[in-house]
């Protein structure tokens, strides 16, 4: 869940067309139209990166007139079906996956049985990889991989490449390697593995 | 108790003009300059911290750049040739440490002494960040490294292109821009900033995770592999053939919590890796224990840079919000603060394991009198009550995609002098330590200042005896090259 309380403005005197902006936001929301950028207002999810990356300082961010929030309800779906994703994934369902705006592993579940199938839609659903952008797109793509999507990059686009290693790939050959160096590659294994099999009561947990 | 280590307060730097930060003319107080503020030399506190060259005289900055030049002519650039293309790769974070002109420096000397043992003027900065994309490209303004790099400076974002990288453990990703010459040269410093990351595990390699890193990358880091075991994508990069190939040498800016000690450069990362290992350990192991003995206090962060980063003694705030555990020690997997431990709190706000430690409780409220945004601070926040000086702030925080809900659980005070005020009434303690960057020691109350200076004795002798033996074996360290060090 996400309030979408600010959007990106291009100021098209200063915009070159070089579409760095559409080639990194990270729902969409930007296309180059007769070489200036043109921002899809109800689709953008203010995370900035357009306007942090912009090489002309054409765009900036400003106050929506009406604020409104993007999220999916989890209790529409089954718990086992939610549960079903998350532990494929990986994680806890209660698991915090996006640390800038909150998003639970859930919600992203939730989003996915919605019928999102890309990051890009689930960022649109739920806000997540609305914030730094950076830090959760491993585990937003072992969520939409775990719903039986295929993940496809953007062509020409940078806003993500790849799924990379997990705790769970890693190889023995290579924790026998490393370990005296003080990684602690089988105890944080068992770490994690702890907290995507701890199951949390149904409703207690709310605040 | 020795009275006459209580010294006035050292004015920290002033507000800075950033993107992030509020306009310096919103700061109208800085809480070291209360009634009832003090300093302590970190020196008179542990005196056997070694002898720094900044801060210090006059010329100190001068001294710095010779020390440089000399420590950087030593390393055999016998393989760059005249003509060949060099990238100096530098982090954020250098430029935050004592006034930011140290590392600069570092930076300047580098690139003189390539341009003098090798030749070639095709030599470039790229200055990578973590989550403030802009914020190198401010430092080098600031520095104006671009001029001194001939128009060839540049900063470096996370999401900017990137390029797939083979390591032993499969595909990562760095910054294209990073990688985009024949050589590299990694210029860093032994700040260990953030010690609940990389737990003081090849802190040396960490850039080659972060700053010259993409955002999947980055992502493995922090959402991957675990809290312990998180480091290990920086040396997998390092090591890749793409990067052994490329690299020229290190050379970085040691720093201790009280100064610039010198520069070391080589060409054995590793081996530099060993010596900042004990940096800091040692150095800052002993500041980081010393904060854990804090029974209560107000933390006031004061420094323009995030509110995580903000930093006293060389210690960063969420470093002291994580200070009622011992960092250091890798028996302990989840510090009270770190992503991963943020992420296994339920939504009821509990942590999900009973094993989780809550932030330092003894930290009573945190009074926000200048801090950054451009990092997810909402659990700070949440966690500790904490109120924010001027709606200027408040406003800047409620308009950033990291911290929307920053100002959900923080309230607001229209002075430095209102807030302090709050916290005092509300807390009843008068022990307050600020985080304001203060160079050489630490500004905080008189009271707690007495403290500190009863307990440091006790503390070095911990650290000396006891944690630092454990410390270094756990990370595979040997205790013999203090002794190299120390020649």
């Amino acid at each position: 869940m996400k309030l979408v309380s600010i959007m990106a403005k291009v100021d098209k005197d200063k915009c070159i067309g070089c579409k760095t902006c559409e080639k990194l936001c990270p729902v969409l929301a930007i296309q180059i139209e007769d070489k200036k950028a043109i921002i899809d207002e109800d689709a953008c999810r203010g995370c900035a990166n357009c306007a942090d990356r912009c090489p002309v300082y054409a765009i900036t961010m400003v106050k929506r007139e009406e604020p409104f929030t993007v999220k999916v309800d989890v209790k529409q779906f089954p718990k086992e079906a939610i549960d079903e994703i998350c532990r494929k994934a990986h994680v806890n369902p209660e698991q915090v996956l996006c640390y800038c705006v909150g998003t639970r592993a859930e919600e992203v579940a939730a989003a996915l049985l919605s019928g999102a199938k890309t990051p890009e839609e689930v960022s649109s659903m739920t806000g997540m990889r609305t914030g730094c952008t950076i830090e959760c797109i491993q585990p937003m793509l072992r969520m939409v991989e775990a719903a039986g999507n295929k993940l496809q990059p953007i062509e020409g686009g940078h806003q993500w490449y790849g799924k990379t290693i997990t705790a769970w790939e890693l190889s023995d050959e290579v924790k026998d390697k490393y370990k005296s160096k003080g990684f602690f590659f089988d105890e944080d294994k068992e770490l994690l593995d702890q907290i995507v099999n701890l199951k949390l009561e149904e409703g207690q947990n709310e605040k | 108790m020795k009275n006459n280590l209580l010294k006035s307060p050292i004015m920290p730097i002033s507000a800075k003009e950033s993107q992030y930060g509020v306009d310096p003319s919103h700061i109208k107080k800085r809480v070291a300059e209360m009634p009832d503020m003090v300093s302590v030399s970190l020196k008179d506190l542990f005196p056997d911290l070694p002898d720094v060259i900044y801060p210090g005289a006059e010329d100190s900055l001068e001294m710095l750049y010779e020390t440089a030049k000399e420590e950087i002519r030593k390393i055999d650039m016998g393989k760059i040739k005249s003509g060949d293309s060099v990238n100096v790769l530098a982090s954020h974070h250098g430029f935050t440490l004592y006034g930011g002109e140290p590392y600069a420096i570092l930076l300047r000397a580098i690139r003189d002494i390539v341009e003098e043992k090798t030749g070639t003027k095709n030599i470039r900065l790229r200055a990578g960040v973590g989550m403030r994309f802009r914020e190198t490209e401010e430092y080098i303004r600031r520095y104006k490294l671009d001029e001194y790099y001939n128009g060839k400076a540049k900063g470096m974002a996370p999401i900017d292109p990137g390029i797939p990288i083979e390591t032993e453990i499969g595909t990562l990703y760095g910054l294209k821009a990073a990688y985009d010459a024949d050589w590299i040269i990694h210029a860093h410093h032994t700040d260990v900033r953030e010690v609940h990351f990389h737990r003081q595990i090849d802190k040396a390699v960490k850039p080659f995770g972060m700053s010259y890193a993409r955002i999947e990358t980055r992502s493995t880091y922090h959402q991957n592999l675990g809290p312990r075991a998180a480091n290990f994508i920086a040396r997998a990069i390092f090591e890749s053939n793409f990067v052994q190939e490329k690299f020229a040498f290190a050379a970085f800016l040691d720093v201790g919590p009280h100064g610039v000690i010198g520069v070391d450069a080589d060409a054995d990362l590793y081996a530099l890796n060993d010596r900042a290992t004990f940096i800091g350990c040692q150095l800052y192991g002993k500041v980081m224990h010393l904060f854990g003995k804090i029974d209560e206090c107000i933390a006031v962060l004061d420094f323009p840079c995030p509110v995580p980063y903000v930093f006293s003694a060389g210690v960063i705030y969420a470093n002291f919000a994580g200070a009622n555990v011992d960092l250091y020690d890798m028996e302990k997997p989840l510090p009270p603060y770190t992503w991963y431990t943020e992420a296994f709190y339920k939504k009821n706000g509990k942590p999900m394991l009973d094993s989780i430690p809550p932030l330092n409780p003894s930290i009573k409220m945190c009074v926000h009198n200048y801090a950054w945004t451009g990092y997810p601070s909402a659990f700070f926040s949440e966690m500790i009550p904490t109120v924010v000086v001027g709606a200027e702030q408040a406003e800047l925080f409620d308009m950033e995609p990291m911290n929307m809900t920053y100002m959900n659980h923080a309230t607001i005070a229209k002075s430095t002098d209102a807030a302090m005020e709050f916290a005092y009434n509300v807390t009843g303690t008068d022990k307050v330590i600020i985080f304001d960057g203060a160079m050489g020691g630490l500004n905080c109350s008189k009271s707690l200042a007495e403290f500190l200076i009863e307990v440091a004795p006790i503390v070095s002798k911990e650290v000396e005896e006891d944690l630092l033996p454990k410390w270094l074996k756990q990370r595979g360290v040997d205790i013999s090259v203090l002794e190299d060090i120390q020649k």
